[in-house]
């Protein structure tokens, strides 16, 4: 594929975005084959209970370690979560390449915008959750 | 037994919801947000994670279909991104000094008040293209899409300030509240920048995902992404938008319009309950 060509900007984004959705979807699915096969039809309402006062708020762990442990031990929520953030995942890897894909075809221009958003994008996410005052 | 049916409930709301959502360029948290918190008796905080994964499924699901067949026009989504991402930092800095409520009230007023411009413009299939001139022209916001009956319409933009106003907002709402968003992005291209209706959706549904993943660090971190929801919601929406996306490219523009302007009136009345302290 010539990158110059700008319809092959749609081709690339298109198949950047169907895939991250296809593999997030079949990530998901696998964490919901496990939690039938660990809970089968027991109920599982303890798991929708918040607690305000407390983080993170529900009964489930968010941290990096405990996805770790729990995609090794086949865990169900912690594949489910692996899921979430392939989805999440997926828009901000369409905005990383499309700052190549501008560099492709040489628009100096929206180079630099992507790269903006990318940067603000990129601050938002992963930052402004742990700088105090923020988000409160 | 409780379970497999909350979670089959959910899962088939979430279609409908993606469906709509992928039209109207919204993520379908309209839906979904009442349907958990009203029916199912969710936690709104629970609900508002539920929206936000829903918001990037719709977004993602869809884009990939209106972004091959050239409906969204990327240069237009990339420059308005500008807004949304810097209005989201905002929004979280600001967080805890806002008043919630009475910005929900002051956005929900606005967006009754633009569905009179909305309404007027019922019928009109594509708009009269402007000239391309100023920071249009520098930008090259302009573009052509194909319609239903293979011919290629071409367009034109005007006033970029209006739609980088709207996605902004936006941007700000979004991190804030985690929802209202997508309605200030469709409305700042329709009636600020001029953008055939289906453009203006399909260009929204592409930044909507963008916008949400902005704000989707601190709903992970704080635990509000349930992945109890998550399953269903994400599965059930990316089916839905989908189904959305194929609609749309069959349907003609004030057919879409119309739709938003639905849509529009209930997000509105939404944000207003919402801020009148009745959680919808």
């Amino acid at each position: 594929m010539n990158l110059k060509d700008p319809e092959s900007m749609n081709v690339v984004i298109g198949n950047v975005l169907r895939y991250g959705v296809l593999l997030s979807a079949a990530v998901i699915l696998f964490g919901v084959v496990l939690f039938a096969a660990a809970n089968g039809t027991s109920d599982s309402s303890t798991m929708l209970r918040y607690f305000p006062n407390q983080l993170p708020h529900g009964i489930f762990p968010v941290s990096y370690q405990s996805l770790v442990g729990g995609l090794v031990e086949f865990n169900a929520i912690s594949w489910i979560q692996l899921g979430a953030i392939f989805l999440i995942a997926t828009p901000v890897s369409r905005v990383l390449i499309s700052v190549f894909l501008f560099a492709a075809e040489g628009d100096r221009l929206y180079i630099v915008i992507t790269a903006v958003v990318l940067t603000l994008l990129l601050f938002s996410m992963l930052v402004t959750p742990f700088i105090p005052g923020f988000n409160a | 037994m409780i379970i497999f049916e909350f979670v089959l409930i959910i899962f088939l709301v979430s279609i409908f919801a993606g469906v709509f959502g992928s039209i109207v360029g919204l993520g379908g948290g309209v839906v979904i947000i009442p349907v958990l918190t009203l029916l199912l008796g969710v936690d709104i905080h629970f609900a508002i994670g539920a929206s936000i994964v829903a918001i990037i499924g719709t977004s993602s699901g869809a884009a990939s279909t209106y972004v091959k067949d050239k409906i969204t026009n990327l240069r237009v989504g990339m420059f308005l991104e500008l807004g949304s991402a810097s209005g989201a930092i905002v929004g979280a800095a600001v967080a805890a000094y806002a008043n919630s409520a009475a910005l929900e009230l002051v956005f929900g007023v606005i967006l009754i008040a633009s569905l009179v411009p909305t309404i007027l413009k019922i019928g009109e299939e594509i708009p009269k293209s402007p000239e391309l001139k100023g920071l249009s022209k520098r930008l090259s916001l302009k573009g052509s899409y194909p319609e239903r009956d293979g011919k290629t319409i071409e367009y034109n933009t005007t006033r970029p300030a209006a739609g980088l106003i709207g996605t902004a907002v936006a941007g700000v709402l979004s991190g804030l509240l985690g929802i209202g968003g997508g309605a200030f992005k469709v409305l700042g291209m329709d009636l600020g920048m001029k953008l055939p209706m289906k453009v203006s959706t399909t260009t929204s549904n592409f930044m909507i995902g963008v916008t949400a993943a902005a704000s989707a660090g601190i709903y992970f971190v704080r635990g509000d992404v349930n992945p109890l929801l998550v399953a269903p919601v994400a599965l059930g929406i990316l089916i839905g938008a989908a189904i959305g996306a194929r609609i749309l490219l069959r349907s003609r523009n004030r057919t879409v319009r119309l739709v938003f302007a639905l849509v529009l009136a209930v997000t509105a009345v939404q944000m207003i309950l919402g801020a009148l302290g009745v959680t919808v």
